[in-house]
Formats: C-alpha cells, sequence, structure tokens
C-alpha cells in the first residue's frame, strides 16, 4: 500500500508540471494589462512602465515563467500584485471558510442524500421513489443563487434565525461558524443531495438484484438490516466518487454561493484575482487546486479498499 | 414512511427518522411525539451540537460598537499614491492625515498644519505641523516626514507634478516647520496638497515615503484616526480598522475634510460584499451599517424599511462620459467628432442607467458639472441637442468613408453594460458604422491606453465616469489638459486649452479664474475629447441608528456615531 501511495504521489508531478504551463499561458495571453489596473484612471504612461517593470511584465512569457517556476518549487508563489501580501498568505486566509462550507455541506449531503436514495431504490417505481426523484431533479435544476435568494429572505431577513451573510471563523466558536454557514450549505446541500440520491438509489438498486440479497431475504433477515449493513456498502464504490467529485468541487467551485452568502473562500480569490489579473495568485491557486484535486483523488481511491475487498489485494 | 421531526427551538438537526424499517435497532429510540431518532453518543453530541447552533443563533448580529461599511470595491492596497482608485482613496483617509483638507465650503483649512505663512511676493510658504501628531508605529511625526510624502506624491499626481515643476525647493527647516519655495507664483500651491480627491497627499513616515511610488506602500503606517489592523486584514474579504489612542483631533467641529476628526467607533470593518442584493439585505438586518452605492433598480427594496435609508448622495455626484480617441480615423476629423456629439443626446443613457428615477440623475453640458462655480452653458448645443440630420450632413460634409467606430461593450459594470448597448443603436440612426466587440473591463482599461490603429489593438471610444470632485476644478478636470500625446486617454490636443489651464493656475481672482473656466468649456467642446452623458447622483444606503455622518464627495467617517436608543 505505501508503494502504491507513492506510486500515485509520483504521477502526480508531470501533471502539475503540465497545469503550471498551461495556466501560465492561458493567464498572460489574455488580453488585460494589471499594471495599467493598479495604476487606476489617472496614471501616467511611466507609471504604469515603472509598475510593469518591477512585476517584471517588460520581460519575455518564457523569462516570467523561469522566474514564477523556480520560486515555487522552492514553495515562494510571489506575492499580490496589489496588496504585496504573499500568495501562500492569501490561501491559508481563505482556506479554513472553504474547508468549513464543504465539510459542512457534505455533512448535510450524506445525511441527507444516501437514505433517500436508498430508501428510493428499496422502493423503486413507487410514489415514495418519484416524490424523491423528482425533488432531486428540482434541487439539481434550481440554480443555487435561486435558491440562495429564497433562503436568505425567509431564514435571514424575515425570520432572522441566521445572518443575511459573513463567515465566522472557529476561533469565534464552532457554533458561530456553524449558524454562519448554515444557509450556503443548505442551498449547496440542495444540489449535491440531488445528485448523490439518484447515484446511490442507481448502485443500490443495481445491489438489490443480486443473489445474496434474495439468500439474505429468505434467511428472514430485516429489510433494514440487510439494506444498512449488507446493500449499501457493497453499493458504496459509485458512491463514494461521488461524493469525492463533489468536495473537490466545493473546494473553489461554488463563486456563486461565496458571493451572494459573502464566504471569503477561494473561490472568490480566484475569480477576484481574474478580473484584476493578478497573475501571482491565479497561478497560485491553480497550482493549489491541482494539489488538492490529486489528493482528493487519491484518498477516494484508497477509500474504496474499505468497500470493495477485491481492491485490497 | 419517513417523517421528518422538526423541533424549532434547536432549529434543524433531528432530522430524519425511519419507522416501518424493519425492525427497531438498538441504535433507533422513539420519543413522545413517535419521532425517532439516533440513540446513544451520535444523539447526544447531535443535541450538543444543535444547543451551541441555538444559543450562537439567539443574539442579534449586529454589534453596536463596531461600524461596519460596505464600499464599490475591495481595499487591496493601502498606499493611495500608488494608485487612483477611490475605494482605496475612501480608506485612506481613515489611516492617513493630511497637511491641508477642504472643508464643506470647498475651501482649504489647515489639517495637520497648525499654520501657514505666505511671503509678499507669494514664492515662500512656511508651514508649521501641530502639536501631539503620532504615527501609528508611536513615532512623532516630522516635517521631514512631510517633506518626502510630498515629494513622493508629486511624482504622480497631475496637480501635484505640475506644482513640483514650479518648485524651487523643498525642505525641513526643523522637526516642525517645512517651507516650499516656488520658483514662480503658483496659486495653486495650498489647493494642490489640500485636494481632496486622487492622489491624496497623505503623510507617511520618510522611511516608507523613499520608496518608489511606483512599487506600493505595504505598511500601512499612518498618523490618521484609525489604525489597520493587518493581521486580520483579508483582502478581498475584510479590512478591520481599530481607533488610534494616540490621535489628537483638532478643536474645530468636523466640516468635510477638514475640522477635528472623531472616532467615535472603537473598531470599523469596511465589508467586501461582492453581491448588491447581499448587501442590501445585510443593511435592513443591521449587519452592515452603510453602503456606498445602491443601484436604482434595487430602491424599491427600501420602502417601507424602517432599518435603512437609501438617499441621493448629492455631493458624490457622478457622470457618464463617452471618451474620443483623436488618433484614430473616424474621429481624427473634427467635423466626425461634432457629428459624434449630434449623434447622442443625454436621456436614453440616463433612463438606461437609472430608469425612472429621475431625481438620480441631471441634464447637464457643463464641463465642470452642474450646480457648481464654474457652471456653463455655452457651446452646449450640439452636446444637448439630437440632430440626426444634421450628423448626417456633417458626416456627408467630412466624406465619411464608413469607418466602423469600433466599439468595446464592456457588460461587467452594470451601468455602461446598459450604456452600450443605448450607444449602438444611436449612432447606427445617424449614419456611423459600428463594430460592436464584448470585453470586461480589465480588457478595455488595459486597450484604452493602445495609441496604436484599431486593427492593431487601438480603439475609438470608451464609457467612463469622472467624479464630481475631480471635474468641477479645472487644473484635475483631464479633459480641459488639452495635453495632446502626454495627456489622458484619447490625447486630444489643444495649445489654447494649455494656455489657459497655465494662466487659471497662476491667479486668485475668481472673476478671472471663471472667465478662463467658460473659455475652456467653450473650446472644450469644440474639440470633443468626450461626450458628457449626464450626470448622476448615486444612491448610498445608510443605517437610520447613525447620525453625524458628513455629507462629502468622499465619505468620512469620523463624527459619525450610534444614535442612543
Amino acid at each position: 500500500m505505501p508503494a502504491y501511495i507513492l506510486g500515485r504521489l509520483a504521477a502526480a508531478i508531470p501533471t502539475l508540471l503540465l497545469v503550471s504551463v498551461f495556466i501560465f499561458l492561458l493567464v498572460h495571453l489574455a488580453p488585460g494589462d494589471p499594471a495599467l489596473l493598479i495604476a487606476g484612471d489617472n496614471a501616467s504612461p511611466a507609471q504604469v512602465d515603472q509598475i510593469r517593470e518591477r512585476l517584471h511584465l517588460d520581460q519575455s512569457l518564457p523569462a516570467q515563467f523561469v522566474i514564477w517556476f523556480s520560486n515555487a518549487i522552492q514553495l515562494d508563489l510571489g506575492a499580490s500584485v496589489y496588496s504585496g501580501k504573499p500568495v501562500t498568505v492569501l490561501i491559508a486566509q481563505r482556506i479554513e471558510p472553504t474547508f468549513m462550507l464543504a465539510a459542512y455541506t457534505m455533512v448535510l449531503t450524506v445525511l441527507v442524500a444516501i437514505p433517500l436514495g436508498t430508501i428510493a431504490a428499496w422502493r423503486a417505481n413507487g410514489l415514495v421513489d418519484r416524490t424523491i426523484m423528482a425533488f432531486s431533479v428540482a434541487g439539481f435544476s434550481v440554480p443555487v443563487f435561486v435558491t440562495s435568494y429564497l433562503l436568505v429572505y425567509l431564514f435571514a431577513v424575515k425570520l432572522r434565525w441566521f445572518p443575511v451573510q459573513g463567515y465566522k471563523p472557529l476561533s469565534d466558536g464552532i457554533g458561530a461558524t456553524l449558524v454562519s454557514l448554515t444557509l450556503p450549505s443548505i442551498a449547496l446541500m440542495l444540489v449535491f443531495a440531488a445528485l448523490i440520491a439518484r447515484v446511490t438509489r442507481a448502485a443500490v438498486l443495481e445491489v438489490l438484484q443480486e443473489n445474496f440479497v434474495r439468500t439474505l431475504k429468505a434467511k428472514g433477515m430485516s429489510t433494514g438490516r440487510i439494506l444498512v449493513l449488507h446493500v449499501l456498502k457493497t453499493a458504496g464504490v459509485p458512491i463514494v466518487t461521488v461524493i469525492g467529485i463533489g468536495f473537490a468541487a466545493l473546494i473553489g467551485g461554488v463563486v456563486v454561493t461565496e458571493s451572494v452568502f459573502n464566504i471569503p473562500g477561494i473561490g472568490r480569490l480566484t475569480v477576484d484575482a481574474i478580473v484584476r489579473r493578478d497573475y501571482p495568485v491565479v497561478q497560485g491557486i491553480i497550482l493549489f487546486f491541482s494539489v488538492t484535486l490529486i489528493l482528493i483523488n487519491l484518498m477516494v481511491d484508497l477509500s474504496y479498499a474499505l468497500f470493495d475487498p477485491r481492491v485490497r489485494g | 414512511m419517513i417523517i421528518v421531526c422538526f423541533h424549532v427551538k434547536y432549529v434543524t438537526l433531528r432530522v430524519l427518522s425511519i419507522r416501518n424499517f424493519g425492525e427497531k435497532s438498538d441504535l433507533f429510540v422513539e420519543d413522545a411525539k413517535g419521532c425517532v431518532f439516533w440513540e446513544d453518543k451520535l444523539k447526544k453530541s447531535a443535541l450538543l451540537l444543535t444547543a451551541a447552533l441555538a444559543t450562537a443563533a439567539a443574539p442579534a448580529f449586529a454589534d453596536d460598537s463596531v461600524l461596519r461599511l460596505r464600499m464599490n470595491g475591495d481595499i487591496n492596497s493601502v498606499d493611495p499614491i500608488s494608485t487612483t482608485n477611490y475605494t482605496i482613496r475612501n480608506a485612506s483617509y481613515l489611516i492617513y492625515d493630511v497637511l491641508f483638507a477642504l472643508d464643506e465650503n470647498f475651501e482649504v483649512q489647515p489639517q495637520m498644519a497648525e499654520s501657514v505663512e505666505v511671503s509678499e511676493d507669494d514664492l515662500v510658504y512656511t508651514i508649521t505641523l501641530r502639536d501631539g501628531l503620532t504615527f501609528h508605529d508611536g513615532s512623532p511625526v516630522t516635517a521631514e516626514d512631510a517633506v518626502a510624502s510630498l515629494t513622493r506624491w508629486g511624482k504622480v499626481d497631475g496637480l501635484g507634478k505640475i506644482m513640483f515643476s514650479k518648485m524651487e525647493s523643498i525642505a525641513a527647516t526643523d522637526d516642525k516647520t517645512l517651507v516650499i519655495t516656488m520658483a514662480e507664483p503658483w496659486a495653486q500651491v495650498l489647493p494642490a496638497i489640500g485636494k481632496i480627491s486622487s492622489n491624496i497627499p497623505v503623510i507617511m513616515p520618510k522611511r516608507l515615503a523613499e520608496q518608489d511610488p511606483g512599487d506600493p506602500v505595504i505598511e500601512p503606517i499612518g498618523s490618521g484616526p484609525f489604525r489597520l489592523l493587518v493581521d486580520e486584514w483579508v483582502p478581498g474579504s475584510i479590512a478591520p480598522y481599530e481607533k488610534f489612542e494616540g490621535y489628537v483631533p483638532r478643536d474645530e467641529p468636523a466640516s468635510m475634510a477638514a475640522g477635528g476628526k472623531l472616532a467615535n467607533f472603537d473598531r470599523i470593518e469596511i465589508v467586501n460584499i461582492p453581491d448588491t442584493s447581499t448587501a442590501i439585505d445585510a443593511l435592513l438586518t443591521g449587519e452592515i451599517d452603510w453602503m456606498e452605492e445602491v443601484p436604482a433598480d434595487m430602491l424599491p427594496l427600501f420602502e417601507g424599511q424602517d432599518e435603512a435609508v437609501a438617499e441621493p448622495a448629492l455631493q458624490s455626484g457622478n457622470s457618464l462620459q463617452l471618451v474620443v480617441n483623436h488618433l484614430n480615423p473616424p474621429f481624427d476629423d473634427p467635423k466626425i467628432r461634432h457629428a459624434l456629439q449630434l449623434a447622442l443626446e443625454q436621456e436614453p443613457f440616463m433612463q438606461s442607467m437609472n430608469g425612472d428615477n429621475t431625481e438620480l440623475y441631471e441634464i447637464c453640458g457643463a464641463v465642470f458639472f452642474c450646480n457648481t462655480p464654474f457652471e456653463s452653458d455655452v457651446n452646449t448645443d450640439r452636446v444637448l441637442t439630437r440632430d440626426v440630420e444634421a450628423a448626417k450632413a456633417l458626416l456627408e460634409e467630412a466624406g465619411y468613408d464608413g469607418t466602423p467606430v469600433h466599439i468595446m461593450h464592456v457588460t461587467d459594470i452594470a451601468g455602461q453594460d446598459a450604456a452600450y448597448s443605448v450607444l449602438k443603436p444611436m449612432l447606427e440612426e445617424a449614419g456611423f458604422v459600428v463594430d460592436e466587440q464584448i470585453a470586461d473591463w480589465a480588457t478595455v482599461s488595459t486597450r484604452r491606453a493602445s495609441k496604436e490603429p484599431v486593427a492593431d489593438g487601438g480603439w475609438n471610444v470608451f464609457f467612463t465616469g469622472w467624479g464630481y470632485v475631480d471635474q468641477i476644478n479645472p487644473m484635475t478636470n483631464v479633459y480641459v489638459a488639452g495635453a495632446c500625446e502626454d495627456g489622458w486617454f484619447g490625447w486630444a490636443c489643444s495649445e489654447e486649452l494649455q494656455e489657459l489651464r497655465e494662466r487659471f493656475a497662476a491667479t486668485n481672482d475668481p472673476e478671472e479664474q471663471k472667465a478662463l473656466a467658460i473659455r475652456m468649456q467653450e473650446i472644450t467642446h469644440d474639440l470633443v475629447p468626450y461626450v458628457p452623458l449626464g450626470q448622476v447622483y448615486p444612491s448610498q444606503g445608510l443605517s437610520t441608528d447613525l447620525e453625524g455622518y458628513i455629507e462629502s464627495p468622499v465619505p468620512f467617517f469620523w463624527n459619525v456615531s450610534r444614535a442612543e436608543n
């Protein structure tokens, strides 16, 4: 197993290299000059040239790449061309809200989606199944900003149970953090629960056709025990895969939710940096995303071993 | 079947119970209402969690001792010299102090300065600093700091550069005295170092002010009434400030940028809420206290609300302007520029941005804005009255060959997006050929700096919106510079304008200044560096429990306090 993990990590290196070259080109070839954006409306050409020189933007693209890459392998991702804060610090500031939002959403999603999907499969093609699936199609289809605004209107503006916006860090207490994240997590949960419920239903339905299920029933085991202890465990691989993909999407892919609820997550940092052409930040985040995605995939792969003994061999 | 048990007090959690799901496992227990839930440790931790949620949710979300603000942009820099960005300018007034400042009559008053003496020949300005000025790092403010700060400002600011070009020397003669010696009399010295808008001549420690202005200062050390808490500052999210205990305010009452700056809040947070609708909800529920701009289409959300009001910020006037590039065809021909003026009129543009809220805008052809000392209606006929036939006739007379007008349609700024949609049909109706490209603001702000032909990345026209404070003053209004290739984007060229500006700067006589300003307007509307498309008064959102908020073209957050209930 350790050799397997090491092998997987080593295989990630060429991927990261390719990703960094690609991102560097994409970011730098897009029109828009950060020097002009930094200088502001009233700046003279000489001022803009000075800024360009300071940011090495006057050098050739390959030369800029070499400067950036040689720093990046020493874990120096540079500093934001606006605030001057190191990119590593900017990302670190955003990890907690991003991770907490992703984790809270996933916990809610799993709590809702897996039972619903299992029940839908168990009662396949019946009224319960169709109702659950109708809800999941609705959850998946309604844009997240619509549900977000509705949730805010009802629970924050009218009932005042939760704040409209903002994130309370863990240093304010876990209770405050969870309160500040409840509405965004529910909004996101509705989308992801729909997806995971459908995958769970399909996976469970397939396992329910297996001979061993019939045997268990014949031996007189209760439906609940069969579903929870045997069927779900066997159907786990595709479900965990989708949860893994969902978690990766939640890290950085939820800009709209982060914007509507004003959660200072990595997704917003990315979009802000792109809009301002803050090259070091964009490059640093993409590198961070790539590493995170590779790690999540690795963890998903490793978790297969829990569900499928064949993988363990 | 499924029963969802919902316990109001605990908000959400005792969620899902499963009944008739085989026999009861020892994991589940049933309560009096028939709801089944997790027993054991799971249940206890769930209850603890819900209790924690309920306690945290109980109190109001606002904290009275903190003032929370939402500006139009993000605080992503602490150096108002390295950028002219208005959001950075606004936030810089918290951190930094200035030698002189404008009062509500737009007159220059001493702020950090105790006094100023001007020699009889109007050449030597001796400025004495007042007692008790301290930087946020604890060091005293000296005249040397002021000299270094003004020198850095003089390298970038438009007015500052002119001032330094006419200066013989600037020096500190002792800790509290600086002497500015001009090479020739120049009436704008105090208005320049007392200017209210970008770049504001803020005073920072000499060691920071010696940094090149193109290299932004990242250590925010000022001597203003609030101190940035650098460790808590998350660019893109929040910039927290705390009251600087070492600040000694002036004795005079606050008057716009001048007078005593009384910090009535221990903490100010500038929160970057990207979504406007969310920001309004936050204002209406008391989570924030002030937002810089409420879009016209969202004003109805404030009707019948008692937490907050949205009111036109009359002094914060803004504008819509179409900037014209004089280097590229077809607008390198003055007649075709006049046809452009005739092809447009202000009302449709203002309606596209403001809807039916006519109190939010004003039709105005004055180069130095309406309701201002230099307002004039001279030579505004072509600017204010649309005449399609006359435009067509001018195009024909000029031999317009159908060279397309290249429009960079900005879609990521709502007001501009609407205005571009109005621009295209108006131009086409008057006989122009239009080539429209979709772009974001970052692209346009880069491309507008290009002096190349359109095919090589140049441009013809773009929208911008200079603010009131910058436009009312002939010394800072970029359109009356006539500075050719050294000027602002568009590079309109007029030696007479350059000369008029010199004469304006040299005189203190209000009547002479007014006459010069009117002549500037006359030339400007013939030259067409831009077409004015209306003066706008955006609404700001203000919590109703605030009092003492200063009406000003630049928002200030001293003097304001929370009313006792």
